[in-house]
């Protein structure tokens, strides 16, 4: 089932990742920084645009895999991660990456992350929070802190917001992080990370809607508080302490590693292999497929 | 001597008449015979009523026929739950438990009298002889060949093969209870001499399956290495046989969180240029919309099966029901077109599911397989198919020239446009929901969403010139027409074959292919025809009403429809079909001319 990929001996820049497209996104956006933060960790991990396929689901953010010159797919609305999992099971030797807003991840599409994370299947799923649905101009977003007033909630919004990284540690995923468009080299260094991770790595990026989003989340404020979890000394070996500095999600800007798990379960992409490979040692020949029902 | 026997047995969930009649057809399979086993259930998973028809044939069967020739009651009130399904007529050998206590002029049956009415002491037997009241479905196996002459030897052999891990006491106690039936049959023969002829072919010339395994089966024939879906009554037997059988051929499945993430990740191993399979039934095919119009969109093979249940909503899970045509036509927002087809026996599920996979691939589209619950899960004894004759299509792929500048939807004469896949170098494209240019750049020009809406749709226009996607049977000069599709169309072959006994000449066109709707085939087909039925199981009438919106249906065809479950009978559509040739000799009678 996999196609055999032709080797390119190549060093890669950042610049070969990047696609003729044009941007949609407002000046200022933090989908900039995610975008460059992705063109050098692609060009980090050496691996051919034609090798890899980047699927996406519907928002600002979702725009992403065409402004790469990978292999894109601009789903619907949440389904980024079925996608994204049939693509890996059909050829596990691509390079799959992920990416959506919070409303993709955490509302029409939340109930497919904790099944990604069950599987381990080897993807790359990025989130781009900004709090806030900006395509649709300024509604109310899963990840919009409790009595966020927006079009939609022109009262205040009623509800806590979801907790991504909470929910993803929950889920029992083996990596989970989290990196700002404030910080493009620190960024790149996660989703470097996450991809060669061997299995389902969720990183979280705080990427400010520059037209809908609070003064207090843009990149400048970002930038004055974020906090690397390695300058706290953590350990992101330690799962429970990951979940505790997790809970402050929504107060602090913690960046790096919060979860990595030092012996994760083998990927759903690689068992499929081996049991293909198990299963198709008789290789039968499909003309015959019927052969066995003829009742003697 | 018959050469066709249709018995109805029901019991009690223990009572294992299902397993009987699963016993039965495929000795019968075994020997030769043709054959269909339906089965139905009250709607408990443990327990409750049970029952199956089993019909046996020295020819070809198209349906589970009509009217029972044997019916076969383990007791009475769970037997007249099933009421319609089970219908007892006036040549029907009735069959009960003796200990009911009722007697044979009491039976429960009103308004009919059966040609014959035996009393069997089916529990008595049992347990005399097989030592166990469980036993009962064995002796009424007995009685069975005993009676109707079928497939003794294999009978008995396949009882003591499928009970030979229990130990040869049981199979010894299963013998003596099938033998108890035998030797009950010679002591009591019945009036009228029902044995069943010998079978035209000899053992070993039948397949025996349901349409659910076969439409798996296929579609490993043509190629499918990827199934995505969940599980949902009546079709998830496609998945189960997939989940054991694909790997074998180098694919997998994946049983995802939902209905959505099935067809997501089938659209997915698409994208990535491997033949991709859903399935599902009425409420999951409501989940799957919005990707079934994705792979439309971004032009992407896709086999959508529906194995249709009653609906709306829940609905009916395990009856049959046509009501989902109209959905499969049209569900999903905007012009996107996709070709819908549906077979009409389990045995052409097979060609069906690999032309789904052929049609997917040829035009780069998602296909939608409209089989039903009654084809879906009934077990059918035919011919093995000659997997020979059919060919398997593949997805036009670039060449190496046309990867040097690579357009993935360039426009062409077809429509249809070379797709790559990753891991393609040079094949890089954006794949999208959202409207493209020919590059696959994202657009906003109303006039390139038309020409790419042109595109999607000219694409598909060679199917409505395949007659090999219809076929009429009949006398093609009738004026009496009748039209019908999946499984009732095997109900319309039988009330055609029975009205031409009865000096009624008409035809039948049974399209496979229900969409795009090829309004050529029925024009020519409604040519000389004054009178018609469109047969289907729909309380609308959905196929009548579709073919009113496309094709100039002449007034004298009307629709003959109604809510599933219950499958129509052969003779419901002979009696529809003789009132329709008398009302086009009134019709003569009335444009003559008075006399003075």
């Amino acid at each position: 089932m996999s196609n055999a990929l032709p080797v390119v001996d190549k060093k890669f820049e950042p610049k070969d990742f990047k696609s003729d497209l044009k941007p949609i996104w407002c000046p200022g956006c933090g989908d900039f920084g995610v975008l460059q933060s992705l063109y050098r960790a692609l060009a980090a991990i050496g691996r051919p645009a034609h090798e890899i396929a980047f699927v996406s689901g519907i928002g600002c953010s979702s725009r992403i895999p065409g402004y790469t010159t990978a292999y894109g797919f601009n789903t619907v609305h949440g389904r980024a991660l079925p996608i994204a999992q049939g693509i890996k099971i059909a050829n596990p030797s691509l390079l799959v990456l992920c990416a959506g807003g919070d409303g993709d991840g955490f509302s029409i599409g939340g109930g497919h992350v904790a099944h990604a994370v069950r599987r381990n299947i080897d993807l790359t799923y990025i989130v781009m929070d900004n709090q806030i649905y900006g395509l649709t101009k300024g509604q109310l977003s899963p990840t919009s802190p409790r009595g966020l007033k927006t079009v939609t909630s022109s009262l205040g919004s009623l509800e806590d917001p979801v907790n991504p990284l909470l929910y993803v540690l929950g889920y029992g995923a083996s990596f989970v992080a989290q990196g700002t468009a404030a910080d493009l080299p620190g960024l790149a260094a996660i989703i470097e990370e996450g991809i060669r991770f061997p299995g389902f790595a969720f990183i979280n990026v705080q990427s400010p809607c520059v037209t809908y989003g609070e003064d207090e989340w843009q990149i400048k404020e970002q930038r004055a508080r974020m906090k690397s979890l390695e300058s706290l000394g953590h350990d992101p070996k330690d799962q429970l302490h990951a979940m505790d500095l997790a809970r402050a999600y929504g107060k602090e800007l913690y960046t790096g590693v919060f979860y990595r798990n030092p012996a994760p379960s083998p990927t759903y992409d690689q068992l499929v292999l081996e049991r293909q490979k198990e299963k198709g040692a008789s290789a039968p020949d499909p003309a015959r497929v019927l052969d066995s029902l003829i009742q003697r | 001597m018959l050469d066709n026997l249709v018995i109805g047995m029901a019991g009690s969930g223990g009572d294992g008449i299902v397993s009987a009649g699963e016993t039965l057809v495929a000795a019968a399979a075994t020997e030769g015979y043709y054959g269909i086993m339906t089965k139905s259930f009250g709607s408990q998973i443990r327990g409750g009523e049970s029952s199956c028809r089993v019909r046996i044939s020295s020819g070809p069967v198209l349906n589970p026929g009509g009217t029972l020739d044997v019916a076969v009651a383990l007791n009475w009130p769970d037997f007249l739950k099933f009421g319609a399904e089970l219908p007892v007529g006036g040549n029907t050998v009735v069959i009960y438990e003796a200990k009911s206590g009722v007697t044979a002029d009491k039976i429960p049956i009103v308004g009919v009298t059966p040609a014959e009415v035996v009393a069997v002491p089916f529990g008595e037997l049992a347990k005399k002889m097989g030592g166990t009241d469980k036993a009962k479905n064995t002796v009424v196996l007995g009685l069975l060949a005993g009676w109707f002459d079928v497939a003794r030897e294999t009978l008995i052999k396949n009882v003591a093969k499928k009970l030979a891990k229990k130990g040869p006491e049981v199979v010894a106690a299963a013998e003596r209870a099938f033998n108890a039936g035998v030797a009950y049959a010679a002591e009591h023969p019945l009036k009228s001499d029902m044995r069943m002829a010998p079978p035209k072919d000899g053992r070993g010339t039948k397949i025996l399956t349901d349409g659910n395994d076969m439409c798996a089966a296929a579609a490993i024939f043509a190629g499918c290495r990827f199934f995505g879906g969940y599980p949902i009554t009546p079709s998830t037997e496609v998945m189960q046989y997939l989940s054991r059988e694909i790997w074998k051929y180098g694919g997998a499945v994946l049983q995802a969180e939902d209905e959505i993430a099935g067809v997501g990740a089938a659209v997915g191993a698409s994208f990535a240029g491997v033949k991709s399979m859903t399935a599902t039934s009425g409420p999951g095919m409501s989940l799957k919309t919005e990707m079934i119009g994705l792979a439309s969109i971004a032009e992407l093979p896709l086999v959508v099966v529906n194995v249709q249940r009653g609906g709306p909503s829940t609905g009916m899970p395990t009856k049959p029901e046509q009501a989902d045509l109209f959905q499969a036509c049209f569900s999903a927002h905007g012009d996107g077109p996709r070709p819908v087809l549906a077979p009409t026996t389990v045995a052409d599920t097979f060609g069906m599911t690999v032309e789904a996979f052929n049609i997917a691939e040829e035009y780069q589209t998602p296909v939608i397989l409209l089989s039903d619950q009654e084809i879906g899960q009934r077990k059918e004894a035919c011919t093995p198919v000659d997997t020979a004759k059919y060919k398997v299509v593949e997805r036009l792929r670039p060449t190496p020239a046309e990867l040097e500048d690579y357009t993935r939807f360039r426009f062409t004469d077809t429509g249809v446009s070379p797709v790559s896949q990753p891991g393609m170098l040079g094949g890089n494209y954006l794949a999208a929901g959202i409207e493209h240019n020919e590059k696959g750049d994202p657009t906003a020009s109303g006039a390139m969403h038309g020409k790419m809406n042109d595109k999607r749709h000219k694409k598909l226009v060679p199917l409505v010139h395949r007659r090999d996607l219809f076929h009429v049977e009949g006398d093609p000069a009738a004026p009496l027409a009748l039209i019908s599709w999946g499984s009732t169309a095997g109900v319309c072959r039988e009330a055609l074959a029975i009205a031409r006994r009865r000096g009624i000449s008409a035809k039948l066109l049974v399209p496979y292919l229900l969409f795009p709707v090829a309004e050529e085939v029925y024009h020519e087909f409604f040519i000389g025809v004054k009178a018609g039925l469109v047969v289907e199981l729909s309380h609308q009438g959905q196929l009548y009403r579709l073919l009113r919106m496309y094709v100039d249906v002449p007034r004298g065809i009307r629709s003959m429809c109604r809510s599933g479950a219950a499958p129509y009978l052969p003779e419901d559509v002979v009696r529809e079909l003789r009132a329709a040739t008398l009302g086009l000799q009134g019709e003569t009678a009335e444009t003559r001319q008075p006399q003075e």
